[in-house]
């Protein structure tokens, strides 16, 4: 599995939902709550292998961010 | 079924999110009172102020208070103990913080004594796994108010899963026991009564603490078995005469000490103490042993045994988190391991007297039949739980269920059975259902084992639709649904003069029978109405 599948695939588990694309954002995605958000980058760190800043957690408010923020970590 | 959460932090990323609801950040003022169980999830806040925050903490057992006096004592309520993820301290001896938790925990402990909804759960058992920087992660914290690490959500769950398996009263009831290797160090048959290895320093202090950890563990209502490949007259002979012994023929409620496999053994244990294979837990140091045992009985649970003596006290703990613990000892679980052994007692009796009839009167079986009330309601539905083999529909109902029932107009009675070797406490349970005004439907039917083969589920059957029928009802359905276990049962409507009226391809049956004369009970029961 890539990057992005990957990602894609935490983000569904995450949100409990199969209607997940790289079009998915904080705002139109109901079930990104605040709460989610954070299981999510909780998720990411622990996927791969990284450390995310509360000011990186922070801007992750998409699909593409989560991508670049990952991207810029490897 | 919805879990209200009563928290003081962030803890949706353990719990889930489905069926689940949580109360605000330390809030009690709203109590729904439409959830069908409630959990309490405090846990110690940062505060560097440790007074303060020992003030706080303390603060937690009157709102517990004040909550649990306000939800319906029908549902279960699930309280956790408080862990201090964060130990702070500034002076060597400060203590507040340590006593205001300890406290907290005792009184939470008191609760679950004292109130049958309430059940308690050792959260230590879960954080202790974990050392201080990996339960806390500050980032977390001070983002979200998670005191618990996201991270250890899977974890958790899997955990919690374990325990809401345990809460619905999952557990096993026999511990069946090795004795060379296992109870004590060394062979029996080589080293003699004082060779073999118990008491006095390591190894055989080891071999001590696990028995005394054993005989705890029976106090608690776990039935003791021994199966040994042994001479019998060898080991009785340790048992009296080895001083250290901790755990003595009485202190097991049947036994098998011959040459016999051990999987023969177990069956017959099973027969003689009237329970299934699949509520046993076989232990034993020798791996041909265990093996022989997973091969040919795969329904007796098996775990590996410790390589050294020294792993015994840690083994023991996993026993008793796996297979044997205990969230709400009743009277009836304490009293249980004694009424086991009284059973095998009867029948060595039931040889000496020339039919069935004269041995039952002379029992002197005493059946006392009640309705349901606050006081026998957790073993009504504990007996709904666990009960498998004489059980007529294997419908498993909660408290909340129950009394949920019993406010809707159902007829509930148990029966708690005695006779002159011991009482068996309540050890039945019928539920009976208005279909209109004079018809009832029988809802559930079940015995406990340990009463079966005495007719009395005959006669407790025909008292109550005896007292149905003083009421004014003149007509009764019923239904028997087959399972794996039940068997037994499928022809005892047919056996009490009922009607099958249509049976279902699964092997369901239903049955009516019309209520117009008082049944015939045999005059060797005293049956008190009560």
């Amino acid at each position: 599995m890539n990057l992005e599948d990957k990602v894609l695939a935490i983000m569904r588990e995450v949100f409990e939902m199969d209607d997940v694309s790289t079009d998915t954002t904080q705002k139109n995605c109901p079930r990104w709550d605040s709460l989610r958000h954070l299981t999510l980058a909780s998720e990411l760190e622990e996927e791969f292998d990284i450390e995310l800043e509360p000011e990186e957690i922070a801007e992750m408010t998409d699909y593409d961010r989560v991508i670049g923020m990952l991207k810029s970590k490897m | 079924m919805t879990t209200f959460v009563f928290r003081n932090q962030t803890v949706e990323p353990f719990f889930g999110y489905d069926g689940m609801a949580y109360s605000g950040y330390g809030d009690i003022s709203v109590v729904p009172a439409d959830a069908d169980r409630y959990i309490w999830f405090y846990q110690v806040p940062v505060n560097a102020d440790s007074g303060r925050l020992a003030e706080e903490l303390d603060s937690y057992r009157d709102r517990l208070d004040l909550v649990l006096s306000s939800v319906d004592s029908g549902k279960q309520f699930i309280v956790f103990t408080l862990v201090n993820t964060f130990v702070l301290r500034l002076a060597g001896n400060e203590t507040a913080v340590a006593e205001s938790v300890a406290e907290f925990n005792r009184h939470a402990a008191q609760l679950a004594m004292s109130r049958p909804n309430v059940k308690l759960v050792d959260f230590s058992e879960f954080t202790s796994r974990y050392d201080a920087a990996t339960l806390l992660d500050w980032k977390y914290y001070l983002m979200s108010q998670t005191l618990l690490n996201p991270k250890l959500a899977r974890d958790f769950q899997a955990w919690w899963q374990r325990l809401e398996g345990e809460l619905a009263l999952m557990r096993k009831k026999c511990l069946v026991l090795d004795l060379d290797n296992t109870l004590w160090g060394g062979v029996l048959g080589e080293d003699g009564i004082d060779g073999i290895k118990l008491g006095g320093d390591y190894p055989g202090k080891a071999y001590t603490y696990w028995q005394q950890a054993l005989l705890q563990l029976s106090g608690m209502g776990v039935i003791l078995a021994v199966c040994s490949k042994n001479n019998e007259a060898d080991v009785l002979e340790a048992w009296s005469q080895n001083p250290n012994m901790v755990l003595r023929g009485e202190n097991f409620s049947a036994r098998r000490i011959n040459w016999q496999d051990k999987a023969t053994n177990l069956r017959e244990l099973a027969a003689e103490l009237n329970i299934g294979l699949d509520s046993m837990v076989f232990v034993d140091d020798n791996p041909a042993e265990r093996e022989l045992i997973r091969q040919m009985l795969p329904q007796v649970e098996v775990p590996d045994f410790p390589a050294k003596p020294y792993q015994l006290m840690p083994f023991f703990k996993q026993l008793v988190e796996k297979y044997f613990r205990i969230y709400q000892v009743t009277a009836e679980d304490r009293a249980k391991a004694e009424q086991y052994r009284a059973n095998a007692m009867r029948q060595a009796e039931q040889s000496r007297f020339a039919d069935m009839e004269s041995y039952l009167y002379s029992l002197d079986l005493q059946l006392d039949i009640m309705p349901a009330d606050s006081h026998n309601l957790p073993r009504i539905a504990q007996m709904t739980q666990k009960t498998n083999q004489f059980n007529l529909t294997t419908r498993r109902y909660n408290e909340a269920d129950v009394r949920q029932r019993l406010e809707a107009g159902w007829h509930i009675y148990c029966m708690s059975v005695s006779d002159r070797f011991g009482d068996n406490g309540i050890t039945a349970t019928m539920f009976l259902e208005d279909v209109d005004d004079v018809t009832v439907n029988i809802d559930t039917l079940l015995l406990s084992c340990r009463i079966l083969g005495k007719g009395i589920e005959e006669a407790f059957f025909k008292t109550v639709l005896n007292l149905l029928r003083l009421d004014g009802y003149r007509r009764v359905t019923a239904d028997y649904l087959p399972t794996a276990k039940n068997g037994q049962t499928s022809d005892f409507f047919d056996r009490m003069g009922m009607t099958c009226v249509s049976t279902a391809p699964d092997g369901a049956k239903h049955y009516e029978m019309e209520l117009n004369q008082v049944c015939e009970i045999k005059n060797y029961y005293n049956i008190r109405v009560l």
